[in-house]
């Protein structure tokens, strides 16, 4: 690649754009005419003059000029805001310097890059390009608020997404397989006979039982909860048992154990206004996945996909998720 | 009388109503005590350009956010993945570019929307189907053509990860479930990993851009920018991960990453940022090597030497110094001793480093971790090479324990900052861990224990307070995921560093069952596995749910900086390999163990002599002190004479081992007579067993030196002549030369009556010495 060393930089008169679109345009020129007003940019430019072995170049079409590397005082600007974000101050010369150097190597590398089709059949600019597809098409859908009406009767049609769990308050005694090995189911068994019948204040408790490593009372509880702290077995089991009595023998993860309900909570839908803002949450996903969805499924319906033919029969080809199925005619391999 | 029996009695049952009060209230009011949390603090989405690589083109952060919490969510290749134990908190750590644009371009004032780029894409009536479809095409264009630069802009950049906060604040949940805003600093130089997961405290404060590996590779700009968030108010801290694979470029002792000489600002700004590290994840664990850790027979555990991504032609291989955290915790103390600093001061993490928005944790609900690399079943068995990376090696995801009061960003966040963390290999096993100098031997039957704990010691993390005894003694208590494996064993591994030279010792402190320690070494024996591999099923017959101790180093020298950290390990079960291989029909693969067992490292505690005690031990000698007693060092011709073809004897002066060393004629050298038992200084293999089989290693002599290679890395060793003395220095040994050639060869390896090594884990048995072997 050649070096053209003609020098311009000109925000006033001739605003450079950087997207390869043709000629003039007036935000660029609303936005100069405040820049070179503002003293960062003073200082940008000065950075930009000692810069003095490139060169910006205005190039009005980027596709007419493949060696001209146009910098807009926006994009100059740019560099500078990043670095103070980064480290919140600004560069120095040297650094600012550096920044240069680095985004005009980027730009020189991708250009020769682009120019040898290194960007044709790349396995990972197909799948990064596909990407943005799915995050643009996102994007839009989650570009319009919905209004209250519509969000309540999605609600109203999703409800079950958004029930609440009972909860189970209980206290229990533990009997260790640590410590009794096989029999601490018996030992649980025995134990709750002792227990029937026995005035509730007066129970010695904590002599019948083993010392549990957590706690001994466990309030308002989900199953979700319980099966962390004891399995899911036995976060199962403990809501269903009878209310105000002791039960067992259960067994956990961690062994076996007689268990106290005090109270059960059951649970329940909530209305919509106590969880709006939850409401809408979780419809702005299910636009965005439906959005997604549908134009991926447009997309694909503009084309035929040939695959090739297994041995010893005709080709296959492969329907869009809509429907039509298109014979070809053969592919390649 | 009457009056005072029912004082008692009634005190009786208020205090049993105390009890149950204090235990309700700490379900849901922070906990001085501290809970258990368990969090994945590396896991990457479809949002990450290598997931999309791999085939991850489905689920994003929401989606990680609701698996993390029991939602059942789509793997990548279509089917349905559950957690077998929902998390308390996560960090999902995706890079973020070039996203979020069209949103941005229609939020009225935004600085998007001002840009002509954007004007195709602003949609002014949202019910008009016309608008959505000519955006969508706007979009097509905008990315068929020429790369937009303006749209590229960090204001548009830094809305991704604006978005990445947003779902994150969305799935945060405080006392229920922490969703952390965080990142992957991705740094990979020459296939080196060097990545940290960077973790905020507040999401309010983040900058408006993550500092990506683009910005700079090495790791010291990462911590320099971490210092300007810390100093604006932006509190965060950094996770390593994989120093398993960084090829040794993790943990240098020498020089750091910009090739400047590690000092003491070196080391306070790696200790002020990276503050955990990750022990084990899908691609193995960090731990330690067998070959650093020859007496450590539970090192031979998730063992990984790959470079990621190098060319299949590639003859490199993996550095193992410089790749271990056991090591680099070592390697601190001497730095500490020698130089008088210490970057390794660092606390246990563990996480996944999956990459289907979602990981596996258990062996029995293993699905891979890289879409469509890994993804089936058969994928799997079938040993599917990418990347370097051979499926059936892998393993399922690590997770980061914390204590802290509650389940909030702030207070898991200090947790992790104070290094009161734990790593886990996958199940959720909880680790306690204390260290003092008064702690009662009983303190474990009072109920009140932990309390006690904190107040007279610190916790995982911490530094022992100024001595007060003449051993320090510890607190250690596990209790068994109750979904998983019961416990066999609670280790502490303690690390401890004398004249340059660092060594390890790994003492059983609490163990299930009757075993009984041997006499001699005080290591207790394996437990028993209930594992059939046919069948790839175990049972918990054997095992503890919950281990404690109350143990106090019986060869607690207040000389020598040391650390202690505490190793919990399960019974055997079956690997993730060994039950899909059941589901095929196959053998189980026999490039990895059948069985496993799970565990959980703490955060160490360390212990820094007082000034007056480290003065009051014996000076080791220098090669600065060698040189200025007149000693000059051997040169090419001498070392050759001296070695070449021959053998010697030489003694470690530090710890008073004496064996022999042969070079022969074809530049081989093998060192014998090393006893099994006996704590190595650090990197020199497993000289007892190479010794005993014969085995040899290469030698060259190059200007003078000797030079080894302890698998990939080589050591130098020097020669030092004064009056008749030789000494040896090698060149990982911080400037000391603690090896003397002996004038003669050893005619008893073991006298008796004198200088056997008496066993240290107990009291010394009556009746006559043994024969050491």
């Amino acid at each position: 690649m050649t070096l053209n060393t003609r020098k311009r930089i000109n925000a006033e008169t001739e605003p450079v754009v950087g997207s390869g679109r043709p000629g003039r345009d007036p935000f660029f020129l609303r936005s100069a005419r405040r820049l070179l007003r503002e003293p960062l940019v003073h200082f940008l430019v000065l950075g930009a003059a000692l810069f003095a072995g490139y060169d910006y170049l205005y190039s009005g079409d980027r596709d007419e000029s493949p060696h001209q590397i146009a910098l807009t005082l926006d994009e100059l600007r740019q560099l500078g805001l990043l670095f103070n974000a980064q480290w919140r101050r600004q560069p120095t010369p040297e650094e600012f310097s550096q920044l240069v150097e680095f985004k005009i190597r980027q730009e020189v590398l991708y250009r020769e890059a682009l120019a040898m089709g290194l960007d044709k059949n790349d396995e990972i600019v197909k799948r990064r390009m596909a990407q943005k597809m799915q995050f643009l098409a996102e994007d839009v859908a989650a570009a319009r608020e919905p209004t209250t009406e519509e969000l309540k009767t999605w609600y109203e049609k999703n409800s079950d997404k958004f029930s609440l769990p009972s909860r189970v308050s209980f206290r229990h005694l533990y009997f260790s397989p640590d410590r009794r090995g096989a029999r601490a189911r018996d030992d649980a068994a025995q134990a709750l006979a002792e227990l029937a019948g026995q005035p509730e204040e007066s129970t010695p408790t904590e002599s019948l039982a083993d010392r549990f490593m957590f706690q001994d009372y466990y309030a308002d509880r989900t199953s979700e909860s319980l099966a962390k702290d004891f399995g899911p077995e036995f976060a199962v089991a403990a809501p269903k048992l009878p209310l105000g009595s002791w039960q067992g023998p259960l067994e956990s993860g961690y062994g076996w154990h007689l268990v106290y309900v005090d109270s059960l909570t059951p649970g329940r839908v909530p209305a919509f206004e106590e969880i709006e803002p939850d409401v809408k949450t979780a419809w702005l996903g299910a636009q965005k996945e439906a959005a997604w969805a549908k134009a991926y499924r447009e997309m694909r319906a503009k084309y035929t996909v040939l695959l090739p033919a297994p041995p010893n029969s005709d080709t296959v080809s492969v329907a869009s998720d809509t429907d039509t199925l298109t014979q070809g005619s053969g592919a390649p391999l | 009388m009457f009056s005072d029996d029912t004082r008692v009695l009634t005190g009786a049952a208020l205090l049993v109503g105390a009890v149950f009060v204090t235990a309700a209230a700490c379900a849901e009011e922070p906990n001085p005590e501290r809970n258990a949390y368990f969090g994945e603090t590396h896991l990457h989405t479809s949002w990450s350009l290598d997931a999309w690589v791999f085939g991850n083109r489905v689920t994003g952060p929401a989606d990680a956010y609701k698996y993390a919490k029991g939602e059942t969510i789509k793997h990548p290749l279509g089917y349905d993945i559950k957690i077998t134990t929902p998390l308390d908190f996560m960090g999902v750590t995706d890079h973020s570019e070039y996203v979020g644009v069209t949103k941005q371009a229609n939020t009225p004032g935004s600085y998007t929307s001002k840009l002509p780029e954007a004007q195709g894409l602003i949609i002014t009536d949202p019910n008009s189907k016309q608008q959505q479809q000519r955006a969508f095409l706007a979009v097509v264009k905008l990315l068929s053509g020429p790369p937009v630069k303006a749209l590229m802009s960090p204001k548009v950049a830094g809305t991704v990860w604006k978005e990445n906060n947003d779902i994150a604040d969305a799935a945060n949940e405080p006392g229920k479930f922490t969703a952390f805003c965080s990142y992957e600093w991705t740094s990979m130089p020459d296939n080196r990993n060097l990545h940290r997961n960077v973790f905020f405290r507040d999401c309010a404060k983040v900058p408006e851009a993550p500092y990506s590996a683009l910005d700079s590779w090495h790791p010291e700009d990462l911590w320099k920018w971490m210092d300007t968030q810390r100093k604006a108010g932006n509190e965060l801290l950094a996770i390593s991960h994989n120093a398993n694979l960084s090829d040794g470029w993790m943990y240098p002792t020498d020089v750091d990453s910009l090739g400047r000489p590690i000092d003491a600002a070196w080391a306070e700004s790696r200790m002020r940022n990276e503050r955990l590290i990750e022990m084990k994840q899908i691609k193995g664990q960090s731990e330690t090597h067998p070959l650093l850790s020859p007496n450590d027979e539970f090192a031979n555990y998730a063992v990984w030497s790959v470079l990621l991504g190098l060319p299949p032609e590639s003859g490199r291989v993996d550095r193992i110094v410089g790749s271990y955290a056991r090591q680099a915790l070592k390697d601190g103390l001497t730095m500490q001793d020698a130089r008088g600093y210490n970057p390794y001061k660092f606390g246990m993490a563990g996480g996944s480093d999956a990459h289907n928005s979602a990981s596996p944790y258990r062996q029995e609900n293993f699905f891979g971790g890289h879409a469509h690399e890994d993804g089936t079943i058969e994928t799997r068995m079938a040993g599917h090479n990418f990347a370097g990376i051979d499926v059936r090696y892998e393993e399922p995801g690590g997770l980061t324990g914390v204590w802290a009061e509650e389940n909030t960003r702030a207070s898991i966040w200090d947790a992790m900052h104070r290094k009161e963390t734990f790593g886990v290999s996958g199940p959720h096993i909880k680790v306690r861990f204390f260290g003092g100098w008064d702690y009662d031997r009983g303190l474990l039957k009072d109920r009140d224990w932990v309390k006690a704990a904190y107040q007279d010691g610190v916790p995982m993390g911490g530094d022992l307070p100024s001595a007060k005894a003449t051993a320090p003694t510890f607190v250690v208590w596990a209790v068994k995921d109750p979904t998983a494996g019961n416990l066999d064993r609670i280790q502490i591994v303690k690390g401890w560093s004398q004249h340059g030279q660092s060594f390890e010792k790994v003492f059983d402190v609490a163990w299930s069952g009757d075993r009984k320690p041997d006499r001699w070494t005080g290591k207790v024996p394996p437990i028993g596995s209930t594992v059939d591999i046919d069948k790839a099923t175990y049972s918990n017959s054997v095992g503890s749910v919950e281990l404690k101790t109350v143990w106090s180093d019986p060869e607690f020298d207040p000389s020598l900086h040391a650390f202690y950290y505490a190793r919990v390990l399960e019974i055997p079960t079956p690997r993730w390999s060994t039950i899909q291989a059941k589901q095929l029909g196959i053998a189980p693969p026999d490039v990895v163990p059948p069985t496993v067992q799970e565990r959980a490292w703490s955060s160490p505690i360390w212990y820094t002599p007082m000034e007056k005690a480290r003065k009051a031990a014996k000076a080791g000698l220098t090669v600065a002190e060698l040189k200025g007693r007149g000693a000059t060092e051997l040169d090419q011709k001498q070392v050759e004479a001296l070695i070449v073809g021959k053998a010697h004897w030489v003694r470690n002066n530090v710890t008073g081992e004496k064996f022999k060393v042969s070079y022969s004629a074809n530049g081989q050298r093998t060192v014998w007579h090393i006893g099994k038992n006996v704590p190595q200084p650090s990197q020199v293999g497993d000289v007892a067993r190479n010794g005993y089989e014969g085995v040899t290693s290469a030698y060259s002599i190059k200007n003078g030196r000797v030079v080894t290679f302890f698998q990939e890395a080589p050591f130098e060793f020097a020669f030092y002549k004064v009056g008749d003395a030789i000494y040896g220095a090698r060149s990982n040994e911080f400037g000391y030369a603690n090896y003397e050639v002996l004038p003669k060869p050893v005619e008893f390896l073991n006298p008796l009556g004198k200088g056997e090594v008496a066993p240290k884990h107990g009291p010394v048995p009556p009746g006559p010495s043994p024969q050491k072997k």
